[in-house]
């Protein structure tokens, strides 16, 4: 059997309420196994999914309330599937919206059961990947993250990493950078000197 | 100042009850100098003109450049501060002003309406119900009734798009009347055929092969029409070959096909392209000369050969086909020269043809294949556009005319006074311009040689990219050419000869060319290898030139006379207009060879001209200095120059009816415009079809006109706007009773911040249709706060595409997570475009890293608690606003605007982490390389702050790390040494 939970694990765990949904026709990057569950889906350790159709939202409006009541506080994310099959989805969505935004969900919309499918398939196989490819391109050479991570201070431009890396030589001796040190740099004025030499030197968890 | 003008001011102005109104007047009638006349009208007394700045600089600078003879308009800019805009806004003068600011300064009410004239819309067909412009006249009304609002257009065809689109934009300008002024109106057609310029109607018929190619063009065009018929997406009234020559046809087409536009097939949206595609085509074909149309051609056929449909058309081959033979062609070098179209050579051309575009392979068997029997030779055949000769005699006959008249009596010089001389040729674009510049200087013939030249260096660039290995076994070939064989040293003979100009560096230069020649010769030339019968002297001797390009592009600097036209071009325009026209657009008019533009140096000028045509060897006749001009720089070039002779070269109604005005305004000033076009080409049928549109176009405004119904209460108009789309909004709600109960309670008191950087878009105006109160404020964190827990940033589909790769989005939603309870993204879809991210057929198979949909779901993983809204057009958007706010407080503004921004000692204020930690430092610490998400919080637990991280050893970091790489990676980045600029 514990081969079974870890196989389980990898998997897409669907609730029996969802035999017969034709989108699980469409999950096939990653396998899914029937099991007992509250949500629809469960995609991960912290995250679940209900699928709602607008359609079927738009004869029992309450359902969807009803269903995010039963999820309880068990889950970090808790995803709304969407499926926009109606043609005038103005007022439907509206009312999924206020429900989800309102009950702590995440709405996410899909057009085609195709496009739920892979909501459900890529949130499950990015379960635990890094947030690199939003995170934009950043260059990997070292001007640009020095950069990168001397202009997180606030005021603090590209000029000033220039004037602060030849100052001090290298960034662990910009760290370690007296207040006078600081000010001696050109450009760097009074507030950005202050501001500097609180990041560097001020504790990462300040003494409650 | 024509009389129409007047008229149309005079009627606009007493119009009861403050002079509001909507002119829409034919295009080229100066729209710009109608609004300085009106502009000449307003005194301080009556309060301040707001012009509302003009999405075109051009008509900007042109309404300046009327303008200047009395006091300047100043702007009023974001960049000034508040109080110095408070005093313009009282000050009583004239200012362009943005919309965003206007905007932002009326709901802040910063402005003292009440010390406010009027305001000036200058492109009224650019409005919508929702557009900015409609929000300011709004609030403005509400403020200040007496005040008018003038708007004008002079685009009467974009007036008559969409459903009664003039009586909805008088509506939400609160304006009443409607002023139209066509070029047909009595007034205007009286005083500007009264002094009519003599006009020279010239036809020059198209070369036999533009001729076909524009018919093949055209099959193909209908073609992809009757394709997209079959489609049955689109309504096929509009969908005619006429229409096709038009911009605003991809309009028609797109308006339609929006909506749907997910649901198409990939085979409809490439026709549309196709078709947009072929009507650039088209145009090119009259616009440039045959070498560049072939260049533009091949780039086509290499960037959208598989996918295109038209491409494989039958009719298709053939525009290639005939453009190739515009300017080259093969022939056996076994002296049928010229009379080789039998079969071997045709066959030839076949597997030729493989060459010419980028199948190298191909090309070296083609032509090694054919070398023993037969050697092929190129022939240029580099047709020159018909209208250069044309043109060439029309100068020449100008100029003859010029020196009868001067000889036969001395009238002439009385005449000056009104006969500036000056001869004036304006075409479509800059690059015409020089071009035709070049061919009056040069003569036709060397321009085509450059272009050809430019052309095979292009593709020898092109090549030895591709194919860095091909090269070497033509090498070998390649030499011997060169070596022995006897056509070559004749050729080079000619070479320094036929470029007189560049002898001395030609020399210099040819030295240090020879190897990159070499090179050239060996991979450029496709067509050209062993030639070695007599047949091949004429093509080596050009091929030869082609290897001076470079030289060519050099000296063109160095070229003395070009240069100091230059340099004097500057000079003069400056010197005229008193430094109206900037550096750009003084460029935007090149000279030929003379040097100022006043009268009294004409004669100068003439005597620079005349040595010049004749040592250019390109023409025995002299000719007038000629001024070029590009229609799309869009200067008052009429009023800075008064040329006497104008020379339409590429007709454009708008220009037409400037030269009227410009001739209406001066009567006693003769005017002669020759007028070149291209016979039975597509270019007469453009412009007939451009006047005919916008004779359709008055005449439906006219009965929309007829049939309008404006309320007389302007304010009851917009109030009653508001109340129907409240009652609309609730009557939409009204399933959940309690909660529109709930709803209208609040709507009275319901307020938004929104970040000044917003009102670039239309929701702060609908969300103020909506009766909520806009409060614009400069924020940090997110575009809209809704209430102290709701944060919202909006994107639209584009934006959103563009901030998930730019990474923008991620660090936005981090700090909007950061400051608010419930943070949110807003997906933004327009109204009339298809309610979807993608088509089925985009989705693909597997989970890919790049699809929108695995990094919106990477997103949610990384925010589990960001809440999304799709919201399906912007009214959907304010409903679903007012939905949200209906529970909860009203937003601070004083305290919004403090999110995200540390105080003096580096606090942020609000920031859930900020009372327990050093936030900078954290942030600093997660950008260094090594640390990520899994170890920063041991690195925090395990050392005090970032200077104590500064001096930890690496054996320490991988104990914190917990790994021997990810600490020498951090370690090594720490003590990395700056690179010094030295």
């Amino acid at each position: 059997s514990s081969s079974s939970s870890t196989q389980n694990r990898n998997a897409i765990l669907v609730s029996h309420r969802q035999k017969g949904n034709p989108l699980l026709k469409h999950i096939r990057n990653v396998r899914w196994v029937f099991a007992d569950i509250v949500c629809d889906y469960l995609l991960g350790q912290g995250s679940c999914a209900l699928y709602l159709s607008l359609r079927y939202h738009l004869l029992h409006p309450d359902y969807l309330y009803y269903r995010i009541r039963e999820l309880q506080k068990n889950f970090k994310l808790r995803v709304v599937l969407c499926h926009a099959d109606v043609e005038d989805v103005v007022k439907p969505l509206l009312e999924v919206t206020k429900t989800a935004l309102l009950h702590d969900c995440t709405l996410l919309c899909g057009w085609s059961l195709e496009e739920c499918g892979r909501y459900l398939e890529t949130i499950k196989v990015y379960e635990n990947k890094s947030a690199d490819i939003i995170q934009g391109q950043m260059d990997t050479d070292y001007l640009s993250r020095l950069n990168h991570a001397l202009t997180t201070v606030r005021h603090v431009n590209k000029t000033d990493v220039v004037t602060l890396g030849t100052t001090f030589g290298s960034l662990s001796h910009i760290m370690d950078a007296s207040m006078e040190d600081l000010a001696r740099c050109p450009g760097i004025g009074e507030r950005k000197v202050k501001r500097l030499h609180d990041t560097f030197h001020e504790p990462f968890k300040r003494a409650v | 100042m024509v009389q129409f003008h007047e008229q149309i001011i005079a009627e606009l102005i007493e119009e009861p009850p403050n002079g509001s109104g909507l002119v829409i007047l034919s295009s080229g009638l100066s729209l710009p100098k109608l609004i300085s006349s009106l502009l000449l009208l307003h005194s301080p007394s009556q309060g301040t003109l707001l012009l509302l700045y003009p999405s075109s600089p051009a008509l900007k600078s042109q309404i300046l450049h009327h303008h200047n003879h009395h006091n300047r308009i100043s702007e009023i800019s974001s960049e000034l501060p508040a109080h110095q805009r408070l005093s313009l806004y009282s000050s009583g003068s004239v200012f362009f002003i943005t919309a965003r600011i206007l905007i932002v300064d009326l709901l802040n009410s910063k402005i003292p309406t009440s010390a406010i004239a009027g305001l000036v819309i200058l492109t009224a067909h650019s409005l919508s119900e929702t557009s900015t412009e409609a929000f300011i006249v709004r609030i403005f009304r509400s403020l200040n009734r007496d005040a008018y609002v003038r708007a004008f257009s002079d685009k009467p065809h974009s007036m008559v798009s969409g459903f009664s689109k003039a009586e909805r934009i008088m509506k939400c300008l609160c304006i009443r009347k409607l002023h139209l002024w066509p070029r047909f109106h009595v007034y205007v057609s009286q005083e500007l055929e009264k002094e009519a310029p003599e006009v020279v109607d010239i036809r020059v018929p198209m070369a036999k092969h533009m001729v076909a190619i524009q018919k093949a063009i055209l099959e193909v065009m209908d073609g992809c029409l009757k394709e997209m018929r079959k489609t049955n997406k689109v309504d096929v009234e509009d969908l005619t070959v006429e229409n096709g020559l038009f911009k605003s046809f991809d309009e028609i087409v797109r308006r339609q096909l929006d909506p749907i536009w997910h649901t198409l097939g990939k085979k409809t949206k490439q026709l549309v392209f196709d078709l947009k595609t072929l009507r650039k085509l088209l145009d090119y074909l009259v616009r440039y000369d045959a070498v560049t149309y072939l260049k533009y051609l091949d780039t086509l056929r290499v960037s959208e050969s598989y996918r295109s449909v038209w491409m494989f058309a039958e009719s298709s081959y053939k525009i290639f086909e005939l453009a190739k033979k515009r300017v080259y062609r093969f022939v056996a070098s076994d002296g049928s020269k010229l009379t080789s179209p039998s079969k071997s050579s045709t066959s030839k051309k076949r597997k030729l043809k493989g060459t010419a575009d980028d199948n190298e392979n191909k090309k070296v068997g083609g032509s090694s294949s054919v070398n023993p029997n037969v050697s092929i030779v190129l022939d240029e055949v580099l047709e020159e556009a018909p209208k250069w000769k044309v043109l060439r005699e029309v100068l020449e006959e100008i100029e003859e005319e010029r020196q009868k008249q001067a000889l036969s009596s001395e009238e002439l010089v009385r005449d000056k006074e009104d006969d500036s001389g000056i001869v004036l040729v304006a075409c479509k674009d800059e690059r015409s311009c020089i071009q035709l510049e070049q061919c009056i200087t040069n003569g036709p013939r060397k321009v085509m040689q450059q272009e050809w030249e430019n052309y095979l260096l292009n593709k020898v660039q092109l090549r030895d990219l591709q194919t860095r290995f091909k090269k070497k076994p033509k090498e070998p070939k390649g030499f011997g050419i060169l070596d022995g064989v006897v056509p070559v040293s004749p050729a080079k003979n000619v070479e320094p000869s036929s470029i007189n100009k560049q002898e001395h560096d030609a020399l210099v230069a040819a030295a240090s060319e020879i190897k990159k020649r070499l090179k050239n010769e060996n991979v450029g030339v496709d067509p050209q290898p062993e030639a070695s019968g007599q047949g091949g002297g004429r093509g080596k001797q050009r091929v030869k030139n082609k290897k001076e390009t470079p030289n060519n592009c050099k000296n063109s600097g160095n070229n003395d006379n070009k240069s100091s036209v230059k340099a004097t071009l500057d000079g003069s325009s400056s010197e005229n207009n008193d430094n109206e026209v900037d550096p750009a657009a003084a460029g935007g008019f090149s000279e030929a060879t003379c040097h100022v533009a006043s009268t009294d140096k004409v004669v100068l000028r003439r005597h620079v001209q005349v040595p010049e045509a004749t040592a250019s060897g390109s023409a025995n006749k002299p000719i007038p200095p000629a001024y070029f001009y590009a229609l799309e720089s869009g200067q008052p070039i009429l009023d800075i120059l008064k040329p006497s002779v104008i020379i339409v070269y590429h007709p454009d109604m708008t220009f037409v009816r400037e030269i009227e005005v410009h001739k209406a305004e001066n009567p006693s000033k003769k005017v002669k415009v020759y007028f070149l076009f291209y016979e039975d080409s597509t270019e007469v049928q453009k412009f007939e079809a451009s006047i005919r549109r916008e004779n359709g176009a008055f005449e439906s405004l006219i009965r929309q006109k007829s049939l309008m119904m404006i309320p007389v209460d302007q304010e009851a108009n917009y109030l009653g706007l508001n109340s129907s789309v409240e009652a609309q909004g609730t009557s939409s709600q009204n399933s959940i009773t309690r909660k529109a109960g709930g709803r209208k309670e609040v709507e009275k008191e319901m307020q938004v911040i929104v970040d000044m950087r917003e009102f670039m878009s239309s929701l702060p105006n609908v969300l103020h249709q909506k009766g909520m109160r806009i409060i614009p404020v400069t924020l940090e964190v997110g575009d809209y706060i809704l209430s102290p827990s709701i944060c919202v940033e909006r994107k639209s589909i584009q934006d959103l595409f563009m901030s998930f790769t730019s990474g923008r989005l991620y660090h936005q939603v981090e700090m909007m997570v950061r400051y608010y309870k419930i943070p949110v993204l807003l997906i933004e879809f327009s109204q009339d475009k298809s309610f979807s991210f993608q088509s089925a057929t985009d989705i693909g198979d597997d989970v890919t890293p790049t699809n929108v949909i695995s990094k919106l779901s990477l997103l949610v993983l990384h925010f589990p608690r960001l809440r999304i809204i799709w919201s399906r057009s912007l009214h959907a958007t304010a409903e679903i606003f007012a939905a949200l706010k209906a529970n909860q407080d009203e937003p601070d503004e004083a305290k919004a605007m403090r999110v995200g921004v540390p105080s003096e000692e580096g606090i942020i204020d609000d920031d859930v982490r900020a009372e327990n930690f050093n936030t900078s430092a954290v942030e600093f610490l997660r950008r260094l390389p090594g640390v990520n998400d899994s170890n920063y919080r041991a690195i925090m637990d395990g050392c005090k702050s970032l200077s104590e991280l500064a001096l930890l050893p690496v054996e320490r970091l991988a104990e914190l790390m917990g790994g021997q790489k990810a600490a020498r990676t951090l370690r090594e980045f720490l003590d990395a040494k700056y690179p010094t600029l030295l």
